[in-house]
């Protein structure tokens, strides 16, 4: 450095050094600066729409869940209600068979041979169920002599069977619309025993069903258990 | 010299001046860049729904197209078991009607297994 005072020149070129340094300096922490503001930017932005991108992922997963769960459940519903339709097909194709059978019975009563046989049973069957020394049997009016022989005949079976004695009274309180049977009541108006052929048919339409499943319709491939 | 001085003062004064300016735009520059962050990534985020919706829209339309041949697939299987049903009942049905008749006339008295026969 010089020890004299410096002269005109050396003090403008001084000062442009100077300026010129002053103005580096600025341009280059101007620089450093736009460098960072451009890093910051591109690190932002990323990290703005990596977090929407996976909101929107979790947000249209779920949607699609949604959409196969519903569609799921219309394909079951679809099946669901096939599985109706036959089984209510079949439960008309039942039932117009037991109105063959209810309007059938109405002809076993005409062959009286075996008409006969069958009341004297069934009235052994009334006696040995209610097992009581007065009975009231109940007929149709038209059956009313059937009756009257079927029951003394049934009683002397019915001693053969039990060792029992029954004292029997016939009536014609039946209506004559029914297919025929009759009805038995024991002697102190509290036991009764339907025992017409209406009575028995809708038993037997109960009882029989998986009976009559088999023989209609085959068997039931889903089945497991048979007693 | 004392004008000189000042002078010189003066200029390095206006050199701090236009320095200050210069620091000022860049730091302006990065505000700017940080907006710009921000509504660049809507953008882009946006693009990105709509093709999401897009994905989904196909998904649901190929969706529906699958129920309705299900439907068209059960309906047939239906109507050829209903077919299968008919046939049956009406091959089966006069059998089962003279068994019901059969065991309605059927009778089978018997004495109660709790019982014997009184002499």
């Amino acid at each position: 450095m010089a020890s004299r005072p410096l002269n005109d020149d050396e003090v403008l070129s001084e000062m442009n050094k100077m300026v010129a340094f002053i103005k580096q300096e600025a341009l280059e922490k101007a620089r450093e600066i736009k460098v960072k503001a451009d890093e910051e930017f591109a690190i932002e932005k990323a990290k703005l729409v990596k977090q929407e991108q996976q909101a929107i992922d979790a947000l249209y997963e779920k949607k699609r869940k949604g959409a196969e769960v519903s569609q799921k459940i219309a394909h079951s519903t679809l099946t669901n209600k096939s599985r109706l339709k036959l089984l209510q097909q079949r439960e008309e194709h039942l039932q117009d068979l037991f109105a063959t059978a209810r309007a059938a019975i109405d002809e076993l009563a005409m062959d009286e041979g075996r008409y006969v046989q069958f009341l004297q049973g069934i009235i052994v069957q009334g006696f040995l169920s209610q097992l009581e020394p007065e009975v009231t049997v109940h007929a149709r009016p038209k059956d009313v002599q059937l009756v009257q022989r079927a029951a003394e005949n049934a009683a002397q079976q019915y001693n053969e069977i039990s060792g029992k004695t029954v004292k029997s009274t016939v009536e014609g309180s039946l209506s004559d619309d029914i297919a025929g049977g009759v009805k038995l009541v024991s002697g102190s108006q509290r036991i009764t025993i339907d025992n017409t052929l209406d009575e028995r048919l809708r038993l037997l339409e109960d009882r029989m069903l998986p009976e009559i499943r088999a023989d209609l319709f085959g068997p039931n491939p889903n089945r497991k258990f048979y007693t | 010299m004392a004008a000189q001085q000042s002078q010189s003062i003066q200029t390095l004064l206006e050199a701090e001046k236009e320095a200050a300016k210069v620091v000022q735009q860049a730091r302006q520059y990065r505000v700017q860049r940080l907006k710009d962050a921000r509504s660049e990534a809507e953008k882009e985020i946006e693009e990105y729904k709509k093709t999401k919706e897009q994905e989904f829209k196909a998904f649901e339309q190929s969706h529906a197209g699958t129920t309705q041949t299900v439907q068209a697939r059960i309906d047939k299987e239906t109507e050829v078991k209903q077919k299968e049903i008919r046939a049956a009942y009406e091959g089966n049905k006069d059998k089962v009607v003279q068994k019901l008749l059969d065991r309605v006339i059927l009778v089978k008295p018997e004495l109660h297994r709790n019982l014997k026969k009184q002499q």
